[in-house]
């Protein structure tokens, strides 16, 4: 009985001088040349040859000097992917709450709380409660949060809708002037045409079909570029970033818009250079 | 006579050509757009850093200057080490913090606080803001505010304020609270338009933080001896004092460019798509015309019109309407840039300063060059065809035509 109460005695003793684990993602682990099982020193005060790591508090060197710690790499994570840190490139190690405060000398503090409500509760209310009372931290709904670290990809998106207009205005005018000109193009045939007694809605209508059919091909060979586009985008930037994030999408929506703006522009298009020939005297057309 | 008869090419079918030039004044605002987003970011970074007139600034080591709550310690030291160095000039430690300022009604109620960004600076070498109006924190207890601050607090200057660097949750007090005089207005500098922000002495607000931030600083700002090269002032610092990352201009706008290559890409891309459109936009229209004045080529070549001159006149018609289409496309360009450059500085946390799109004269004669030269290359494929049209047989069929 002594015996076994000396052995768990022992072994409690063995564990607690054990180093504890920590989690750090993938880029840390390549950059630092570190995997499963090596043990490191954590400290809140950098040295000549250190990493600079965002702990999973984002606390930063703390002001009070703290004792470092010797940890294991007990995971290698994958990151959650996260927009907003899309570009930082930062590193990340995540520890113990307990573990942390003692690091980096934060003491009985944490940056935040994140709660989970049962599913009957009412969190407008809750919310209301908690700042009712609060004194120096206010709560929060997680959607509000959400809308508020995503300005910045409400600018992003903005920027991106801009842009879109101002492509869709330029891509307007160049199919506008490339089908003034291939109607123009015809202005011999139409005369022609014309001249042997077709009507001028005939010519109208022929012209129109052909429009639609150039730009129903050139959408479909839009849609094939602009796919193809948006697989290299991804690619790319996955990569620059190293995330799973995808930065490109084409959308049933975003394909249908493009499509259906070629098709009314080159028609509409078609119509305003036919109309303008048909208008015309054959023999005008002919050049006499 | 080459201008004369390009011209009246041009004349000849006007919807076309006005078409065509609208179309290459889109492509050539796009183009000068994203060779301004291209180059603008970097340059007004580089602006906003060298216009204090600090070279270099320490950060806690692994950090950009307030990207993290983390501060140096060891001010005293670090300032003499730097000291020993004779290439550097001037030393600026800055301290940040939050501030917390109560506000209360007329009557004296409680209406919640005010928070803001502060910084604890040496007035005689700050290189954070513009003194604006009143007195700068020449002593302990002044303080400077943005405008916004003001008015958010609604205080005037010469009010006091108390003023507190933390809470305390548990006995529901503020820590750190001191009586602060609202001496001037300053303009932070790398401060967002939407963003509160004051300044005290350093030593105040140490005093205020307590032991804990006791002689520490966020930041030191660098002012090298001219003539000398910061970038060996720069490996000498962290070479001496390991705790901190020392970052040069240049290495900061490196930095900067790495977080924002998006948008250099996305200008690259844009801007080469934009110039191929005009490009083929010019293409086609010379093309068409060459194929129909293919009778009048042919007369020209038949009475002893050289192949250069009819060249020369195609390539013309091609650079006319690049011209054209680029100085309509300045304007143009200039407008949309300006309003794009208002939705990307609704960024959080941008500075005021931080343009996307800067207007340079560089940029618009890149523009510009880029489109004429386009323009050449444009003219060159249906040049060479209107230069070697058969001219016995381009009459023949004019003629049965």
């Amino acid at each position: 009985m002594l015996l076994t109460l000396i052995g768990a005695l022992l072994l409690l003793q063995t564990q607690q001088n054990q180093p504890r684990t920590v989690a750090i993602d993938e880029s840390f682990a390549a950059r630092a040349n570190l995997k499963v099982g090596d043990r490191v020193t954590v400290s809140s005060r950098p040295g000549a040859d250190d990493f600079a790591v965002m702990t999973a508090t984002r606390t930063g060197y703390t002001p009070i000097a703290a004792a470092p710690e010797t940890v294991v790499i007990g995971a290698i994570v994958r990151r959650g992917a996260d927009p907003s840190e899309v570009a930082r490139g930062d590193f990340l190690l995540r520890m113990h709450l307990d573990q942390l405060q003692q690091v980096s000398g934060y003491g009985d503090r944490v940056d935040r709380f994140a709660i989970a409500t049962k599913p009957s509760a009412n969190i407008g209310q809750t919310v209301n409660r908690i700042n009712h009372v609060a004194f120096g931290f206010r709560a929060y709904r997680s959607r509000d949060i959400a809308v508020e670290t995503s300005r910045t990809f409400q600018v992003v998106s903005r920027f991106h809708r801009a842009i879109g207009v101002i492509t869709i205005v330029a891509s307007s005018v160049f199919l506008l002037c490339i089908m003034v000109l291939k109607v123009e193009e015809r202005r011999r045939d139409i005369a022609a045409l014309r001249l042997m007694g077709i009507s001028r809605w005939s010519v109208v209508q022929s012209i129109i079909i052909e429009a639609a059919l150039v730009a129903v091909l050139g959408s479909v060979l839009g849609v094939a570029l602009g796919w193809a586009a948006s697989l290299f985008v991804n690619w790319h930037y996955q990569a620059l970033y190293r995330t799973p994030l995808a930065f490109s999408m084409v959308t049933p929506p975003i394909v249908a818009l493009a499509v259906s703006l070629s098709l009314l522009l080159g028609i509409g298009a078609g119509i305003l250079a036919s109309l303008r020939l048909v208008r015309t005297p054959p023999l005008v057309l002919f050049g006499r | 006579m080459r201008t004369t008869l390009a011209q009246a090419s041009l004349i000849r079918h006007r919807a076309r050509t006005l078409l065509a030039v609208l179309g290459v004044a889109v492509a050539a605002a796009m183009l000068l757009d994203m060779v301004m987003l291209a180059t603008g970011m970097r340059e007004s970074f580089r602006e906003l850093l060298v216009s204090r007139g600090f070279d270099l600034r320490l950060a806690p080591k692994g950090t950009l200057p307030f990207d993290t709550d983390a501060t140096i310690p060891g001010v005293a030291a670090i300032t003499s080490v730097l000291r020993n160095n004779p290439d550097i000039r001037e030393i600026s430690p800055v301290l940040g913090a939050s501030i917390h300022i109560p506000i209360r009604n007329r009557e004296g109620e409680g209406q919640g606080d005010v928070s803001s960004a502060v910084l604890g600076i040496d007035p005689t070498v700050q290189g954070d803001y513009e003194f604006l109006s009143g007195r700068d924190v020449t002593t302990p207890d002044a303080i400077v505010a943005n405008d916004y601050l003001i008015r958010r607090l609604r205080a005037r200057i010469g009010d006091t304020l108390a003023v507190a660097t933390g809470y305390d949750p548990q006995t529901r007090t503020y820590s750190g609270q001191r009586k602060l005089v609202l001496m001037g207005r300053a303009r932070f500098v790398y401060g967002a338009a939407d963003q509160s922000a004051a300044a005290v002495r350093r030593e105040t607000l140490e005093a205020m933080q307590g032991q804990a931030r006791r002689d520490h600083a966020s930041l030191f700002m660098i002012r090298v001896r001219t003539g000398a090269d910061p970038d060996r002032v720069r490996e000498w610092i962290e070479t001496y004092i390991p705790s901190v990352s020392a970052i040069s201009i240049a290495t900061a706008i490196a930095q900067v460019d790495q977080r924002l290559s998006y948008f250099r890409q996305l200008a690259f891309i844009l801007g080469a798509v934009s110039l191929f459109v005009g490009f083929l936009l010019v293409t086609t229209l010379v093309t068409v015309s060459v194929n129909e004045h293919s009778g009048e080529i042919a007369v020209m070549r038949a009475i002893g019109v050289s192949r250069a001159h009819v060249v020369q006149q195609v390539v013309l018609e091609g650079v006319a309407i690049s011209f054209a289409g680029a100085l309509i496309g300045l304007g143009l360009g200039l407008a949309t840039a300006r309003y794009l450059n208002a939705i990307l500085s609704a960024f959080p946390g941008l500075p005021m300063a931080i343009d996307f799109f800067l207007f340079q004269p560089s940029a618009a004669w890149t523009a510009l060059a880029l489109l004429v030269a386009s323009g050449i290359a444009a003219g060159v494929y249906p040049a060479w065809r209107a230069a070697s049209l058969p001219i016995a047989e381009s009459l023949r069929r004019e003629a049965i035509a």
